[in-house]
């Protein structure tokens, strides 16, 4: 019974590290809260559902044309009309306002598109569970935990130990000195974006088949995800991660053995909490003076 | 008249409606070290960045030559692929990245990279203090360090003109003394310089000529040597 806690937990806190790590991102990147995080998350999930369970394409082959699909859209979304408005002069607390419209366009265009009800995913494995330490373990809950792991992984390495990762902290740490060694720093903050966009749209596809796909699917995900980025440190990927983790982990624990109905509750109390005790979150980040 | 590597012709530059360069004319040959001295707000940093390239293009009037183009639209992190690569004002040392990694950041427009951990290897021979702190956080470096730091890192892009912004600011002078003896051998390897400077009197000791900058427009232009002879500089710029 622990186990099966313990794994829908970290699903669920994989799914929100997801999210929180485009939004410690998008910060740095560009010093901006992208709302539309959890709303990509919803269209990266639709779009899985069209690609896999309507055209039959092959799971991996979905993931990897909605990851570029998405990586586009958030370039476009960053520099179609984020920059445009910044470099209109627009307020950054406005610019925030924008993401949440957009956010809601998505929201109500998916239902324009795919409809209103819940639809279920098909199953992307013939074997319906795995066993891991004498428990059945449902084989795309594996699936989830494990891919998570590994984009979390990938990103790490390729932020940290490639040069253009490193050129692309250098542009969200230093704009101007990083222009006059040659960086391109627009391009770098867009494909912060797409990124962002890309890693949201495959939490989607990792938690669709779980969960079932529908429009208001990534609402509640992308608060939480925020809340993860919070509670993690607010800019710190790792934080993020970790942040996700917890936050899934506290709702399914309070879930199964409390109520379902007093998750939130919980999961929230516990963020402002954070906030009161632990204002730079676990890894110490200051969000407000960096 | 032989071509100037660079030649700023009528250059002006506003933010907006705020004119702060009024017009002026520089050039730097191959080889050389020029310097624009100037009190505080008499448009240096703005005329540094504008040839850079990292002021808005829309502000820019006039012409800026580097080597017979003009650059005075290209964008800013076009510039330093030209061969001009400019070190800012106040070190901007990417403050969260290792030492090895803002070395790393200097040779990212390098097209030959055959080369480039033989000049990496120079720089740290340069300045060994960099090599000792290679795996720190550049933003724990002392501010000489950090200077430093910004000069190698800019060297790595293989310019063959370096612009420096206030080499000397809030450093120690003995470290100050350091740095522009570093400037000067970076310079004798074939490296042109162009250095704004507050404080004159190095300045124009390591210069070959030097421009007085005030107000937005140059006032004066001669060789350093004649400049630290005129009672007038004398008077306003070496306190004497």
């Amino acid at each position: 019974m622990i186990i099966q806690i313990l794994v829908s937990g970290l699903v669920l806190g994989c799914v929100y590290g997801l999210i929180a790590l485009g939004y410690s991102l998008i910060y740095k990147a560009s010093g901006m809260l992208n709302f539309t995080q959890g709303d990509i998350l919803t269209l990266g999930a639709f779009l899985g559902y069209t690609f896999y369970g309507v055209f039959h394409i092959p799971f991996i082959l979905t993931v990897i044309i909605v990851f570029i699909i998405m990586l586009g859209f958030g370039m476009v979304l960053e520099k179609g009309i984020i920059s445009k408005l910044v470099a209109k002069g627009t307020l950054p607390i406005y610019t925030v306002l924008a993401t949440i419209a957009v956010s809601y366009i998505i929201q109500n265009g998916s239902m324009l598109v795919w409809g209103t009800q819940s639809i279920n995913f098909p199953r992307i494995f013939h074997v319906t569970n795995i066993k891991i330490l004498g428990v059945n373990i449902q084989t795309e809950a594996f699936v989830c935990i494990l891919v998570s792991m590994i984009c979390m992984v990938s990103l790490h390495i390729f932020m940290k130990h490639t040069r253009f990762g490193t050129s692309m902290r250098a542009a969200a740490m230093d704009p101007l000195a990083a222009r006059s060694l040659g960086i391109n720093v627009s391009l770098a903050t867009g494909l912060t974006w797409g990124i962002s966009a890309a890693v949201a749209a495959l939490a989607g596809m990792l938690i669709g088949p779980l969960y079932g796909v529908y429009t208001t699917l990534g609402a509640t995900i992308g608060r939480k995800g925020f809340a993860s980025a919070v509670m993690g440190g607010y800019g710190n990927m790792y934080g993020a991660m970790l942040g996700g983790a917890i936050l899934g982990l506290v709702e399914t624990f309070t879930s199964a053995y409390i109520s379902s109905s007093y998750k939130d509750l919980v999961a929230y109390i516990l963020l402002i909490t954070f906030l009161f005790i632990k204002p730079t979150g676990i890894f110490n980040e200051r969000a407000i003076q960096d | 008249m032989g071509k100037h590597l660079l030649e700023l012709k009528n250059l002006q530059y506003s933010y907006g409606n705020i004119k702060v360069v009024h017009g002026i004319d520089l050039y730097v040959d191959e080889g050389e070290i020029v310097t624009i001295i100037g009190a505080n707000g008499a448009g240096k940093t703005t005329t540094l960045q504008t040839v850079s390239g990292l002021t808005a293009a829309s502000g820019v009037k006039g012409e800026i030559l580097f080597d017979g183009r003009n650059i005075g639209r290209t964008r800013g992190h076009l510039i330093a692929g030209q061969g001009l690569v400019q070190v800012l004002e106040g070190r901007h040392v990417f403050s969260k990245l290792t030492v090895a990694e803002n070395i790393q950041m200097g040779t990212y427009i390098r097209k030959d990279k055959a080369n480039i951990n033989k000049d990496i290897d120079q720089v740290y021979e340069m300045f060994p203090r960099l090599y000792e702190r290679r795996t720190q956080l550049a933003g724990t470096l002392s501010g000489g360090e950090q200077q430093m730091l910004a000069i190698g890192r800019a060297l790595l892009c293989n310019p063959r003109m370096i612009l420096l912004d206030e080499p000397s600011l809030g450093l120690a002078p003995i470290i100050i003394k350091e740095i522009f003896e570093s400037i000067v051998r970076i310079n004798k390897q074939g490296t042109s310089v162009l250095f704004v400077e507050q404080n004159s009197k190095i300045a124009l000791n390591v210069a070959d000529r030097g421009y007085v900058m005030q107000n937005g427009e140059i006032i004066l232009h001669d060789t350093s040597v004649n400049l630290l002879q005129n009672e007038e500089v004398k008077k306003a710029y070496l306190g004497e």
